[in-house]
């Protein structure tokens, strides 16, 4: 198991809170979707027709909106699961095979509905979780491919396409507590990021059973006779935190990963060829969130990964260069009646639009000014 | 015939090849010595009827006939007592009667006749079959039996006669054509064995005879109400004194004891119509002798063996009887063919190794025998339990034999399976139309002609139930390890699946499926089922439409998946359980490995090599290494022999094996050899 070391030479940058004021957002809406908390929201950065469509989840709703100018929000369709008691706790957009949009969301009751905003339809349901679902992730080189971690400390990969659950990353050396976040790496697509309870980073790799992944496009039985292996042993583990992880993220081949410590922590994993799940961590930076101490809070990036927002427990959303070193905050987002935690934040394609939804069920929009 | 001498003149090369082709009959006899080594302890249904059959045939029994020879009365005439019905009967204690009458159980029956009285046929004595004297004095039971004399009066032939079908009365057709007034007469076996006793000329000449007169009572006659029917009443009227005693009736007794000397068929055989001259001739063969032919070198010559006492030339078994012998021929060493013949002459059988390669259980030389198809068959419904050979008796292929000597194979099996040791009649005489079996036979006959076709669907559906040898090989692999030396000698290259009871036997082959190499998790075979998994039999319980209603009312899950299950999949035989996935087992097994710092290659290698043969063919217990170790040589003794460090490093896990007595030096210098046999012909060593 990698421990972070802090040789002489070898602290890492930590960010300064003070704005950089390089870019200021104001609030254009605030819309109130219901009285449930909403723990997700997300644009769609699958299909460049629809980057200004996002959706939001609570309770056993899921809404699709559509970011229009002049900070107006269309209210596109609504979704509402059969079960009363569902609560959804997060959603992903993938896409079928004609290009048209899905919406992929899970929460407490643990299976996954795929639905197909195209025709207005479930597509799917996987049944397979054993307990509630804390996030799902779309493979972005194949929309088809998503991921999904679990309560049941399992993350499972599964073909939207043809419904099958092709592998599962649960086992000898999997999560021991309730896996949190999950995220596929941007570029090699065998990796996969997982973390959670256990206050542990997972690093997954699909390499040697990716003729699965391949045959799982190709299978035309019945999904339930798919031979579904399992990976039981990641390729790296890493204990950056010493609490709950609940959100991660690659930025490149280094990870951005948060706990209930006020901060993100980037940090590279060091893996050895020859030994896998041995290495050493090294942190590289870190971005200061005040008052950001509870879990199951979640940031977004926009789509080049060149900011990251992140909403803390009093209703601020602080927004962080990533890729400078120092880290500078770019703005510092608050509003005197924005004041329930901002469980999750979703910047738009190039960051100009910045959405937050409340544990009160708003959504507040902000929007980067556009320099004079 | 038979005896003629068949020798042509042979050339020494032909001589040569001649004894050599005599050896083709070393390999059968070799297993059927193996075989019936293990068939000591448990000897199969058709041993255990033959050695009884034997056995009764020695037994001494008491042949009593009973003969009336005048009535010693001068009012009614003997006419009038006729038809006299004879019965055996055991007194019938624990129902109370009253004060005058008397219950009986009929044991047997028998009727007495005068000539052209019932229907044509003459009956003037009656036999009786007792157990021996000595058994029949010391038993309690037996002092109970007495014979009693019933006679229906004038009327009698007119009341009975009708209902009375046969010679011998069945126990349960008896009674029920009795009733009315009638007379009888009752005479004790017990005072009948002590005056016997006291003469003594039973125990000299094995006959006695003696006269008694019994007097007949006249009573009241009812058919008995017993649950089975075949018990008999008598009610004594009260003022039937005067009548009394109005008859006595002579009855003559003979008593013979039969079984004694031991009887061949051919004492009871009927010398009619031959000539004296051949009799010495016959007597020589009475003894049970009969003639073997081998007939080997394309058939042209041929080995005379006689054997004594209906024996068995390949395992020395008795078999009682020529067709007992037959019988088991057919059924115990079905990889010959065999021909029977009987004349007055002599009975002899020529034997030919069954060459019908195709479903061959024996492997011939250079054949791998892991090419081989293998036939399982099983059990199609659940029928009394037969043991081995009786099992074997199905599988007989009669390529040889005319449609007679079919004939008699069948009627042999339906002898052998009935063989009640109760008849004593003289055994059916050893002829190829053997039809003229008795009639109570017939049904049995035509029962087991019927079973003779049902097995040949049977075969057929074993055609179709073609197992490959790998679903075989879980259970080969669990009888091998505890299978005994014997077979464990004699080498791999012996395969026998004789029947679905024997099972186990030796092989050191192994699955091969996957090469040592398999890096790659998927091999192409991740859907198939994967071959040496088990499957637990559920089939039974699952085809019960009760519980097919019950299957569907629920979703169920796959165990390992968790995905839903379809209807097909639940009611499938296969329980994936407790299936280990080999492939991710095997990267899993490399990858743990790799974390070693202080193992080179070739160790981990090696190692991973034998975790992954030992997960395959579930080495589990101390006892499984030695064979392993001597599988493992064989399946990777090709790579080993070819990577001098490897083969380095599996011997230093044999000798740490032995170190820790897991292995023993035997078993270890085998696997030498057989790697030393890779290192020299660079062939398979498997087929030595």
């Amino acid at each position: 198991m990698a421990k972070t070391g802090t040789a002489l030479g070898c602290e890492p940058v930590i960010g300064s809170l003070t704005p950089s004021k390089k870019r200021e957002y104001r609030v254009t809406n605030r819309l109130q979707e219901g009285k449930r908390p909403l723990y997700a929201v997300a644009f769609n950065f699958i299909d460049d027709r629809y980057y200004s469509v996002f959706a939001t989840v609570g309770g056993n709703r899921v809404t699709v909106y559509q970011c229009l100018e002049g900070g107006v929000i269309a209210i596109l369709q609504s979704y509402v699961d059969e079960d009363k008691d569902e609560s959804f706790y997060t959603l992903s957009w993938a896409c079928n095979i004609d290009g048209m949009p899905f919406l992929v969301a899970g929460g407490i009751n643990g299976i996954i509905r795929v639905i197909d905003t195209g025709s207005e339809k479930l597509h799917r349901s996987f049944v397979g979780h054993g307990d509630s679902i804390n996030e799902v992730r779309t493979q972005t080189l194949k929309p088809s491919l998503v991921i999904s971690a679990s309560k049941d400390e399992s993350v499972r990969l599964w073909n939207v396409r043809t419904g099958i659950c092709i592998l599962i990353f649960a086992g000898a050396g999997g999560h021991r507590n309730e896996v949190l976040s999950v995220d596929f790496h941007p570029s090699d697509i065998y990796r996969v990021a997982s973390c959670g309870m256990d206050n542990t980073v997972k690093i997954w790799s699909m390499k040697e059973f990716w003729t699965y992944v391949e045959k799982s496009f190709t299978w035309t039985e019945d999904p339930s006779k798919f031979p579904t292996k399992y990976v039981q042993f990641p390729v790296f583990i890493a204990s950056v935190h010493s609490n709950y992880v609940d959100c991660n993220r690659w930025l490149g081949d280094f990870i951005l990963s948060k706990s209930v410590d006020n901060e993100i922590v980037l940090w590279e994993p060091k893996t050895k060829e020859q030994t896998p799940g041995e290495g050493a961590v090294d942190i590289l930076q870190k971005y200061p969130v005040p008052e950001c101490d509870i879990w199951f809070i979640k940031f977004s990036c926009d789509f080049h990964y060149n900011a990251a927002a992140i909403g803390n427990r009093e209703g601020k959303i602080y927004v962080w260069e990533l890729q400078s070193s120092p880290p500078v905050l770019m703005a510092r987002l608050s509003h005197m009646q924005c004041r329930s935690p901002i469980r999750q934040t979703a910047m738009s394609f190039d960051g100009s639009t910045i959405l937050g939804c409340c544990e009160d069920g708003t959504i507040w929009r902000w929007d980067a000014n556009v320099a004079p | 015939m038979c005896r003629q001498d068949s020798r042509i003149q042979l050339s020494a090369e032909e001589a040569i090849a001649a004894e050599e082709s005599l050896s083709i009959y070393c390999r059968p006899i070799e297993l059927y010595n193996i075989i019936q080594r293990r068939a000591i302890r448990n000897p199969s249904f058709l041993k255990r009827c033959l050695t009884h059959k034997i056995q009764e045939k020695h037994n001494k029994r008491l042949l009593m006939t009973v003969s009336i020879t005048g009535i010693m009365n001068d009012g009614v005439q003997m006419q009038n007592l006729l038809p006299l019905y004879l019965l055996l009967v055991s007194p019938v204690s624990d129902v109370v009667v009253a004060e005058h009458s008397a219950v009986y159980r009929i044991n047997r029956g028998r009727i007495l006749t005068t000539s052209s009285k019932f229907d044509g046929r003459d009956l003037t004595q009656a036999n009786f079959e007792l157990p021996e004297i000595n058994k029949l004095s010391s038993d309690a039971r037996a002092a109970k039996l007495a014979l009693l004399l019933v006679s229906c009066g004038g009327t009698g032939s007119s009341v009975c006669g009708g209902g009375l079908d046969k010679d011998s009365l069945d126990k349960a057709s008896f009674p029920s054509s009795f009733g009315g007034y009638c007379l009888w007469g009752k005479i004790s076996l017990e005072s009948l064995y002590m005056s016997l006793a006291k003469c003594g000329n039973l125990i000299s000449t094995h006959s006695a005879e003696m006269l008694s007169s019994v007097a007949m009572h006249s009573c009241f006659l009812e058919p008995g109400c017993l649950e089975e029917g075949n018990s008999i009443s008598f009610k004594i009227p009260h003022n039937s004194r005067a009548m009394d005693l109005l008859q006595k009736v002579q009855v003559n007794i003979s008593v013979q004891e039969v079984g004694a000397a031991e009887r061949s068929p051919y004492n009871s055989y009927k010398y009619n119509n031959i000539p004296a001259l051949s009799l010495p001739h016959i007597m020589r063969l009475r003894a049970g002798n009969v003639i073997f032919n081998y007939r080997y070198y394309n058939n042209i010559l041929r080995k005379t063996e006689v054997t004594e006492d209906f024996s068995c030339p390949f395992c020395l078994m008795k078999c009682a009887s020529f067709k007992g012998l037959s019988c088991h021929l057919c059924s115990s060493h079905d990889l010959f063919n065999f021909e029977f013949w009987v004349t007055n002459d002599f009975q002899a059988v020529n034997v030919s190794v069954n060459t019908d390669i195709w479903r061959s259980e024996i492997v011939a030389d250079g054949v791998d025998p892991r090419v081989q198809t293998f036939f399982f068959r099983s059990k199609p419904r659940k029928r009394r339990r037969l043991t081995n050979l009786g099992q074997n008796a199905k599988h007989v292929h009669p390529q040889g034999l005319n449609s007679d000597s079919t004939e008699v194979t069948k009627d042999g099996t339906c002898e052998g399976l009935i063989g009640k040791g109760a008849c004593i009649s003289s055994y059916p005489l050893p002829t190829t139309t053997s039809k003229v079996a008795e009639p109570s036979n017939q049904f049995s006959l035509k029962r087991s002609e019927k079973d003779a076709l049902s097995n040949k669907e049977e075969k057929e559906m074993a055609h179709g139930a073609v197992f490959s040898e790998k679903n075989l090989r879980n259970e080969n692999h669990k009888a091998e390890s505890n299978a005994t030396e014997s077979l464990c000698a004699t080498d791999s290259t012996e395969r026998v699946a004789s029947s679905p009871n024997v099972i186990g036997l030796s092989t050191a082959t192994v699955q091969s499926s996957v090469g040592p190499e398999c890096v790659q998790p998927i091999s192409g075979s991740n859907h198939a089922p994967i071959a040496f998994a088990k499957t637990r039999k559920l089939s039974a319980e699952r085809s019960d439409p009760k519980n097919r209603t019950l299957l569907q009312k629920r979703q169920f899950f796959h165990s390992h998946r968790a995905q839903p299950m379809a209807l097909e999949q639940i009611y499938s035989d296969r329980d994936s359980e407790d299936e280990v996935d080999d492939d991710i087992a095997d990267l899993e097994d490399r990858r743990m490995l790799d974390d070693f710092v202080d193992v080179t290659k070739d160790e981990k290698q090696i190692m991973h090599l034998w975790n992954s043969f030992v997960r395959k063919q579930r080495v589990l217990a101390d006892g499984h290494i030695p064979w392993a170790c001597e599988a493992f040589s064989r399946l990777h003794g090709q790579d080993l022999v070819q990577a001098p460090a490897l083969l380095w490093c599996w011997s230093l896990f044999m000798i740490k094996l032995w170190n820790h007595n897991l292995l023993d030096g035997r078993t270890m210098n085998n696997c030498n050899l057989i790697l030393e046999r890779y290192k020299t012909e660079g062939s398979d060593p498997k087929q030595s």
